[in-house]
């Protein structure tokens, strides 16, 4: 019994150095910092910052999804929190155009990939400098209505052509329901299936943009939904909409393939289908060698129009590594999975049965599919242009004006290196990826 | 002489100090507002990085094909939904006439649909006309027809029905309230001439109601090239370019593509183009009644 004690305390005392150098003492003046995110029930956090940093107040405010108020401070010159949320395929754009502004001075690079990870950390860091901390996962998991499942006999897919099986199955079963729906736009889904496979689309290094939308493993990804679409038996259909929420409620769609943030959205939003619903990692390709991408997820980053940029360094490090803010982050906020490599410290606690899910502990599920990805890529810095360039082209599929539904992406490509010419960007490659 | 001239300033400075609060207000919301609009237009901009580029934003947009497009909805607004408001709005606004006692709770109703913001009539109206909430889902069934009633093509049509359903009723009171400002005198001395109650009404008061239906069809089309909270809100359920209207365009690019000073200039574009089409319907209409004084 003592000696227990004393190996605790040991290991206390051996580590007490360890977790001290990753949230560095704050030498500034008291001070406030403002910080725009969407995360809900983020004051939590907050307040359990603000008892071991009692010199630093964080103000929080709730816009939404704050892009457009965010792009009119920049152009303005002003205006800016101190702390920005931004997804990670947005987050190249603002590092890009000098939105934020490094914060490896007051923690080295080599400590943030301890925290983070060096995959996680690269959405976040742009030619050596980190610009804020990454917050929730986005990996990609395959949510499933088990009462549909058992209903229709279908099996839980583990290779894609399982996938296409069941889906094939299910169209001539009940042709009035959806087993898949992708997304009618929304860029983020289609390159997060790309990365699933293990590969990219295009990647930033050295200083260069690397664009190749018709790489061989990509075209893959774009041939087999496009035979699926093609022959009829899965639609194209717009996403997060009231239609859209009412067919995941009413059981009109089986399956949905999404960021594992939407176990939380699907709670939300169809709440009737209460104890329907699995999840389990994707389909691959290849099941000997699983893989997995991203598909949404947040960072929070430093402003280039902060004030006090020591103050929200510390902070948006200690919000998304620290083991007492990840707690009230999922508790609260209810995001599944954190990229921190401490959530794992609380992973024990938290995991538990979820009765939306019929019991099922999913983060168990969702922490497996989010240590499936091994590789991160920067997004191209024109973000919103390429999501509406997609979109349109999807609506030109479902009006007929493009046959083949794969030869989307070849179009997709042109209107993407066309952007970047127009935005001025010379250092772009074509072809190749790094 | 110097007396003269001092009486003169000062007269003028007393009145400079009566419009101080109208000019304050004009030139910071308004002068100043569109003389940074055109600033910004001459310029290229990433981010907070600007630099000037003179007249290249305006040589774009000519060459752009899709904000040429964008003009399709407005002009079909234009030349649709105005004409069949303003014939409508007459209709009622004589049916208003008839019943100028009991009336009031009628003029109430019609009137209460201009009352709802654009973007939340834009979204119950999206929600009516869904696939999965949609009250005629059942009643186009009934006539054997079960897809979708919002596509985009089907969108022109929807617009017309909640710009119809909004502004109508609006219409109507404006020309009510011009309709029983005419001198009952004209009325009478018709009848005693023995004009029949529509004959009163076509040849007697619509010829009245000329200036007010002019005023009324320059808002509309103003409205109709500027239109964006419908096609906004109905953009959720179906993919709309977005470029769909002229102000989608603006917006898009200025919002969420980063081109906020191509969107300047487009802005300014539109505001001219607004504004020759308001003066050449001015034009023709006050000639044309200018005409028949002579």
């Amino acid at each position: 019994m003592r000696k227990t004690f004393v190996v605790v305390l040991l290991a206390l005392l051996l580590s007490l150095p360890a977790y001290a150098a990753y949230y560095p003492e704050y030498t500034g003046e008291p001070t406030t910092i403002t910080m725009w995110a969407w995360t809900s029930n983020e004051n939590y956090s907050i307040e359990e910052f603000e008892k071991v940093y009692p010199d630093i107040k964080v103000e929080w405010e709730d816009f939404g999804v704050h892009y457009e108020k965010a792009q009119t401070a920049l152009a303005a010159g002003s205006g800016l929190p101190d702390v920005l949320m931004v997804e990670y395929s947005f987050a190249p754009e603002y590092m890009d155009i000098g939105a934020f502004q490094p914060i490896n001075k007051w923690l080295d690079l080599d400590t943030f990939i301890e925290l983070y990870g060096e995959s996680a950390l690269g959405w976040c860091t742009m030619d050596g400098e980190v610009y804020g901390t990454p917050q929730d996962s986005g990996a990609i998991a395959f949510f499933y209505r088990q009462d549909l499942f058992d209903q229709y006999g279908l099996e839980v897919p583990v290779t894609w052509n399982d996938f296409a099986e069941q889906a094939r199955k299910f169209r001539q079963a009940a042709p009035d329901l959806h087993f898949n729906g992708p997304p009618l736009g929304y860029a983020l889904w289609w390159v997060g299936l790309v990365w699933q496979s293990g590969v990219k689309m295009f990647d930033y290094d050295d200083g260069n943009w690397y664009i190749d939308f018709t790489n061989p493993k990509a075209e893959e990804v774009f041939e087999f939904w496009g035979e699926l679409i093609d022959e009829g038996t899965i639609d194209v259909e717009m996403w997060w909409n009231a239609d859209w929420y009412n067919s995941l409620n009413q059981g009109t769609t089986a399956t949905v393939l999404n960021g594992c943030w939407f176990a939380e959205w699907l709670r939300y939003n169809a709440p009737d289908s209460e104890g329907q619903w699995r999840v389990v990692a994707p389909p691959n390709f290849d099941p000997s060698k699983p893989h997995d991408g991203m598909l949404g997820g947040s960072g929070f980053y430093v402003t280039a129009h902060s004030q006090n940029p020591e103050a929200a360094a510390i902070f948006v490090n200690w919000l998304n590594s620290h083991p007492d803010s990840l707690r009230c982050l999922n508790t609260y906020s209810n995001l599944p999975i954190m990229v921190s490599t401490r959530y794992e410290e609380i992973l024990d606690e938290i995991a538990i049965e979820d009765s939306f899910f019929g019991g099922q502990v999913i983060v168990d599920t969702l922490w497996e599919a989010h240590n499936l990805i091994d590789t991160t890529f920067v997004c191209l810095p024109i973000w919103s242009n390429l999501d509406s360039a997609l979109s349109l082209l999807l609506q030109d599929y479902v009006d007929g004006k493009i046959d083949r539904f794969a030869d989307i992406l070849p179009k997709w490509e042109a209107e993407v290196i066309a952007t970047m010419k127009e935005f001025g960007y010379t250092n772009t490659i074509i072809g190749e990826l790094p | 002489m110097s007396l003269i001239n001092k009486k003169k300033i000062k007269s003028s400075l007393k009145a400079y100090l009566f419009l101080a609060p109208f000019l304050v207000a004009f030139g910071s919301m308004i002068v100043y507002p569109i003389g940074l609009g055109i600033k910004l237009s001459m310029y290229g901009q990433r981010g907070a990085r600007m630099w000037y580029v003179g007249f290249e934003n305006y040589t774009r947009i000519f060459n752009d094909p899709l904000f040429w497009e964008s003009f399709k909805v407005p002009l079909f607004l234009l030349l649709v939904q105005v004409p069949v408001m303003l014939a409508l709005g007459v209709m009622i606004a004589f049916m208003f006439e008839t019943r100028k006692r009991s009336g009031a709770f009628y003029r109430l109703l019609y009137y209460l649909p201009y009352t709802i913001p654009g973007i939340v009539a834009g979204l119950v109206w999206s929600y009516i006309f869904s696939d999965s909430m949609s009250p005629l889902g059942p009643l186009f069934s009934l006539f054997g027809y079960t897809g979708k009633i919002l596509t985009r093509g089907s969108v022109p049509s929807i617009l017309l029905v909640i710009i119809l359903w909004q502004f109508t009723g609006y219409t109507a009171f404006i020309l009510y309230s011009s309709l029983i400002a005419i001198p009952r005198e004209y009325a009478e001395a018709a009848q005693i001439d023995g004009a029949a109650n529509w004959q009163i009404a076509l040849r007697v008061k619509l010829p009245l109601l000329r200036d007010p239906l002019i005023t009324l069809f320059i808002f509309n089309a103003i409205g109709a090239m500027q239109v964006f909270n419908e096609p906004r809100m109905l953009g959720d359920l179906v993919v709309l370019p977005p470029y769909y209207t002229p102000t989608m365009y603006i917006y898009s690019s200025a919002f969420s593509q980063g081109r906020f000073t191509y969107a300047a200039a487009m802005g300014i574009i539109l505001a001219v183009l607004t504004c020759i089409i308001s003066l050449y319907m001015l034009r023709t209409a006050s000639k044309q009644i200018l005409d028949r004084q002579h």
